[in-house]
């Protein structure tokens, strides 16, 4: 199954309509995100609704090192996010990892609010409500610029997406399936137990959120160029909402819930936005419908688990 | 092109159709030379969600109008006009809608885009995809300076700071005596920009004169009573906004309520935008309101204009704000520059020759003559006036009526520096 939406991926340029090529950035980067994420919340059971703070870092990092500082290389670009995703998270994952359920989550939604409230404010220094402009990042050394930016999004800037994407999952399966994510994972079914065991809680919940953090903000500098403009938008809490849904849509439970997630996610908003201008509504109930019906999302369906089942994971 | 029996009969219903119903007959599509027979496809991004929505609903309904009026009519060149929606949201999410609109219903020309901030997305994205965009409103400087230099297919809306000029003009001819000014603008850059620039356009006209309050509250926010009070306790002489949706209308409540405008005056640069909103018990005689484009109620007013207010109303209860004729002129400028560029061309024109033909062009809009300067920046009248309970409504007007052109009043090259053009330009001579 897995191959076979590899072999997908790999060969859509070449059949797929552009416009459908380029819907499939956005997927990547969100993937990248949600990979992320889900270490928090689906392994560790910690509920982040401010994880768009660091999405925003990364988005603005490209920003301002294309449009600041004349910095085009996105492998730079992406190491600088990380790193400055991991420097944030290190202080405010230590605050938030010290509480647990709608503690942590509403801890994590004010820190995220602040970074919001802080890029709206100090308009002369991140543009305000317009944002900064990113300019196309050169790839592996290339700088493409000669190519139109439809081609250039559609073919390299893909195949580049795709290949961080690749390489983030590959990295996070070796963390999930590793003694330090099996320490997560008994922290989250029995923190009690976890402990007695050695373990030591708020450190391990700790370095799940740099790792996630640093995960979002790879994945937010990726978000930037197909836009070409980041704006505070992306931190706002309503986006740390979004990619929340997106788990709770593929499923929290399954390694690659999420990615599911976002490509439906992604593709249905198309769809829904183009038909009903009530579109918000329908993801509304849909949302609702999840949570009551199928809290395993979209794989908890395909693997028949009961939502009881699910509920306890 | 060889025309079937039935597409003949087609036309000549058409043709008779448009005569029954008060318009011109028309010739179809297929007795034009070189013009396709489907529809021309126009893609349309109103906002649907938050304190925008209206202002996006009014600009679609201002393009809904005119498209019923030119099918009726017959179409562009003999060819229906087609409206394809898609939202305006966030930058990025508005940017994906665009080029859905582009490369997958494959427009003709897209409409629309209200925030600066998703203009400032689309305009680079309008030049790679060589999509003609006009756009519909929501430019402020960094929009001026940054979305589009050198547009090609790009056509963006009037600067946003000529209302606050407007209203700086109009405070500096009414209300000589101020010397002390408070300003509340909203949290972003649209606020700022306007806030900044009536402070500028003011000092020309009475150097003296000085700010003792700024407040910038959040878009959207519905609870003004600690702002009043802070007015209250600075004691301007008069207080500006640049308020533009419901909050002027909760601002103007929340200040009657403690008599607020019976100890200073106020300039709302934009208020008119939620017009009718302004009910007289509670919106006093005596302020400065500006309509931005549109003044519904213009004693000058043409027919189209008489009759789509007339329309508006008995549509949807209300009187039609400024961003209808946003959204009127833009979709109406593409028919003239389409039909323009077909005379020179033959045959139906390519998006580059309805760009080039559109530089420059002028037609007639909801609120009067109005063009395109050929910089690509709109140009048109801005309406502004002194509030009046002398009507038949149960809200203010204005009267007397300025009409302000954006020749005078909006700076004339995008790469002048705004604050420079001010002050080589205010105190404007006669």
């Amino acid at each position: 199954m897995l191959g076979v939406a590899a072999a997908a991926v790999l060969a859509l340029p070449l059949a797929a309509p552009v416009y459908h090529v380029l819907l499939m950035l956005p997927f990547m980067a969100y993937a990248v995100i949600l990979l992320g994420l889900n270490l928090l919340f689906g392994y560790t059971g910690l509920v982040s609704f401010g994880h768009a703070l660091f999405m925003g870092i990364g988005a603005y990092t490209g920003a301002v090192l294309t449009t600041h500082f004349g910095v085009r290389s996105l492998e730079l670009i992406l190491l600088t996010a990380a790193a400055l995703g991991a420097l944030v998270a290190a202080p405010v994952g230590a605050l938030c990892v010290r509480y647990v359920k709608i503690y942590f989550s509403m801890l994590t939604l004010a820190f995220g609010m602040l970074f919001y409230t802080f890029l709206l404010k100090f308009y002369r220094l991140t543009g305000g409500d317009e944002g900064i402009r990113v300019l196309r990042p050169s790839l592996l050394g290339f700088d493409l610029e000669a190519l139109a930016k439809i081609d250039y999004l559609a073919g390299p800037y893909y195949y580049y997406s795709l290949g961080v994407l690749a390489l983030a999952a590959l990295v996070m399966w070796r963390i999930v399936h590793s003694a330090f994510g099996l320490c997560l994972r008994s922290i989250r079914d029995n923190p009690a137990k976890a402990e007695a065991l050695g373990i030591s809680i708020a450190r391990y919940r700790w370095y799940a959120f740099v790792i996630s953090a640093v995960y979002a903000a790879a994945g937010g500098a990726l978000l930037g160029p197909p836009t070409g403009n980041v704006d505070p938008t992306l931190a706002y809490w309503t986006h740390s909402g979004n990619i929340v849904f997106m788990t709770l849509l593929g499923g929290f439970a399954s390694f690659f819930g999420p990615v599911l997630g976002a490509f439906v996610f992604i593709f249905l908003q198309d769809t829904v936005m183009s038909v009903v201008p009530y579109w918000r509504l329908v993801f509304g109930a849909l949302l609702a419908f999840l949570v009551i019906f199928a809290p395993g999302g979209l794989m908890g369906l395909f693997a028949g688990r009961r939502p009881g089942e699910v509920s306890r994971v | 092109m060889e025309t079937s029996r039935r597409e003949f009969l087609k036309g000549v219903g058409v043709a008779a159709a448009g005569s029954a119903v008060g318009f011109p007959a028309v010739v179809s599509a297929q007795a034009r030379k070189g013009v396709p027979s489907g529809p021309v496809k126009i893609g349309v991004m109103p906002i649907r969600a938050g304190v925008a929505a209206p202002v996006g609903a009014a600009g679609q309904r201002g393009v809904e109008w005119w498209a019923e009026r030119v099918n009726k009519a017959g179409g562009i060149l003999g060819r229906k006009v087609e409206l394809v929606f898609e939202e305006e949201s966030n930058p990025k999410d508005t940017l994906e809608r665009f080029r859905k609109l582009a490369l997958q219903a494959k427009v003709d020309v897209i409409v629309g885009g209200i925030s600066t901030a998703v203009g400032l997305a689309l305009g680079p994205a309008a030049e790679e995809l060589k999509m003609l965009w006009l756009s519909w409103d929501g430019t402020t400087q960094k929009g001026v300076e940054e979305t589009m230099p050198n547009p090609t297919y790009a056509f963006r809306s009037v600067d946003n700071e000529v209302e606050a000029i407007g209203g700086a003009l109009l405070t500096a001819k009414y209300f000589k005596g101020v010397k002390t000014i408070a300003g509340i603008n909203n949290d972003y850059s649209y606020g700022h920009d306007c806030w900044e620039t009536y402070q500028a356009v003011l000092k020309r006209y009475t150097p003296g004169v000085k700010s003792v309050l700024e407040l910038f509250p959040k878009l959207g926010v519905t609870d003004f009573t600690s702002h009043i009070a802070a007015i209250q306790q600075a004691k301007p002489d008069l207080l500006m906004t640049s308020f533009w949706s419901g909050d002027t209308t909760i601002l103007m409540k929340q200040a009657a309520a403690v008599g607020l405008f019976k100890t200073m005056k106020a300039c709302f640069t934009t208020g008119g935008g939620v017009h009718d909103s302004l009910k007289k018990e509670f919106t006093p005689e005596g302020l400065i309101l500006g309509y931005n484009s549109m003044y519904f109620n213009h004693a000058g007013a043409s027919p189209l204009l008489k009759q789509f207010v007339r329309e508006y109303k008995a549509k949807y209860g209300e009187y039609p704000p400024y961003e209808c004729d946003h959204g009127y002129f833009t979709v109406e400028s593409y028919k003239a520059g389409v039909e323009k560029a077909y005379k020179a061309a033959g045959e139906w024109p390519s998006k580059e020759q309805v760009a080039k033909a559109l530089e420059g062009i002028e037609v007639e809009s909801l609120s009067g003559k109005r063009s395109w300067r050929a910089d690509h920046v709109q140009m048109c009248n801005f309406f502004q006036g002194i509030t009046t309970h002398k009507n038949a409504f149960d809200f203010v007007t204005i009267d007397p009526v300025e009409v302000l052109p954006t020749a005078k009043i909006m700076k004339p090259t995008t790469s002048t520096k705004l604050l420079d053009w001010i002050n080589a330009t205010f105190p404007l001579k006669g």
